[in-house]
């Protein structure tokens, strides 16, 4: 069991994303029925609960916060969302700027459209060059999902600033 | 470090060299302007971040839509899965019903159907244990045509025919015990008691005859068919009583069911 789980570890930081998807698939109910007993959550709310932890989960070990494998994983996320339900984050946190910088851009992003949203997941996540951008997303050619791109680029660039601008005002005085 | 607004007008350029769209020319370039220009390598810097913060949102947002959309696939397998499962324990729950319908509508058939029970109804046929005949091997014997062509008859329910045959036999080629015996036997099997009594009391007078314990319970069957209630339940009694007789058991049971009384 080790050996897998050691090598999704790898797997995640290179953005292979199956293992964490197969987690999901193979432990969504008797997480649900964790959640039940433990914290009366009902199955959606749970679902949507270990989904965040998931996510979480991978951001720590994109950002290096997590450099090991914990022996019981499955332990190890139950306690995660233990604590995200109890509101007592013990598990390492990013530096405050760095987190809050990639919340605002994460806020942003929230805000493109699907396609903008799906063009730049393409591009800046899954690595594809243009020509492959455009055939998965119906565009004529290369240079078609290079100007989308680019287009998309500018307004997250756009509604960060928008955002820094208005939060700008509020924050200085409590710096 | 510059704000995002003011990266605008380094988009283009930053974008074209990260992206690998510039000639070695323009790309020489634009690295010389890089070591010169402080503006320039700022806005490349925070063109750097923005990219790799973006490399993670865009991790986390696949990460995120991918979890997402396998939660409905397993939302709607799990629902389908419900759906059939309903609708199997419907359709066992329907064929069960039809065939219970079944069952009692076919059993409510063969009780209204099902022919009168063998004691059943008060009637005397409805007791009667008839006399099987003459065996084949008794009457094939080729003096006795007459006498095998009666008990065929006999055996398939045409007793006139029956009757017709057994007269003719020669007085010579069967016992007189015999004769009288299915004469009667004949007469009460085609429902007239009354008429076979007297063959059936003549063979109980004949002496030493070995048809004289078949007789008496047949002429107690007569007497019942001819509703002579008084000599059917004395003679049912006798033969009752009789162990030797191999009718005894019918009797018995004629006389437990209660059977021997109505209006003379």
């Amino acid at each position: 069991m080790n050996q897998p789980l050691a090598e999704a570890l790898t797997h995640l930081r290179m953005g292979n994303q199956t293992f964490l998807i197969n987690f999901y698939q193979d432990n969504r109910d008797h997480f649900a029925r964790w959640a039940r007993r433990q914290h009366q959550q009902e199955p959606a709310v749970a679902h949507e609960l270990l989904r965040a932890v998931l996510v979480d989960f991978y951001d720590q070990v994109i950002d290096g916060r997590l450099t090991k494998l914990p022996p019981d994983l499955r332990n190890y996320l139950y306690g995660m969302a233990q604590e995200q339900l109890q509101a007592q984050k013990t598990t390492a946190e990013l530096p405050r700027v760095e987190a809050s910088r990639r919340q605002q851009l994460l806020r942003a992003f929230g805000q493109l459209g699907a396609d903008c949203q799906q063009v730049l997941m393409y591009f800046y996540f899954r690595g594809y060059n243009f020509e492959k951008v455009a055939g998965k997303m119906g565009f004529a050619n290369a240079t078609v999902a290079r100007l989308q791109k680019a287009n998309c680029l500018r307004k997250l660039v756009e509604l960060r600033a928008r955002a820094m601008e208005g939060e700008a005002p509020s924050s200085s005085p409590a710096a | 470090m510059m704000s995002p607004a003011e990266l605008r007008p380094f988009l283009d350029e930053l974008e074209r060299f990260a992206d690998g769209q510039m000639t070695a020319i323009e790309q020489e370039a634009f690295e010389n302007r890089l070591l010169h220009e402080p503006a320039l390598r700022e806005a490349y810097q925070l063109y750097e971040q923005i990219s790799a913060d973006l490399r993670w949102v865009a991790g986390h947002e696949t990460l995120r839509h991918r979890l997402v959309a396998l939660d409905r696939r397993l939302d709607q397998r799990q629902t389908a899965l419900v759906r059939i499962k309903r609708r199997q324990r419907r359709a066992q729950t329907r064929w069960g019903t039809i065939f219970t319908v079944a069952v009692v509508l076919l059993l409510g058939l063969w009780l209204l159907l099902r022919p009168g029970g063998r004691h059943s109804g008060t009637s005397w046929q409805d007791y009667y244990v008839a006399d099987p005949g003459l065996p084949q091997s008794a009457t094939l014997d080729e003096h006795r045509p007459l006498l095998a062509e009666a008990m065929e008859q006999y055996r398939e329910g045409h007793y006139p025919a029956a009757l017709h045959a057994l007269r003719r036999v020669p007085t010579d080629n069967l016992g007189a015990d015999t004769m009288l015996y299915y004469n009667g036997i004949f007469l009460l099997s085609q429902g007239d008691g009354r008429a076979a009594r007297p063959y059936l009391r003549r063979v109980i007078q004949q002496p030493g005859t070995a048809l004289s314990r078949k007789a008496r319970y047949h002429l107690a069957v007569a007497h019942w068919a001819a509703k002579q209630w008084p000599e059917a339940r004395t003679a049912f009694r006798e033969v009752a009583s009789d162990s030797l007789n191999p009718y005894r058991q019918a009797a018995q049971q004629v006389l437990q069911a209660d059977v021997l009384q109505g209006e003379e």
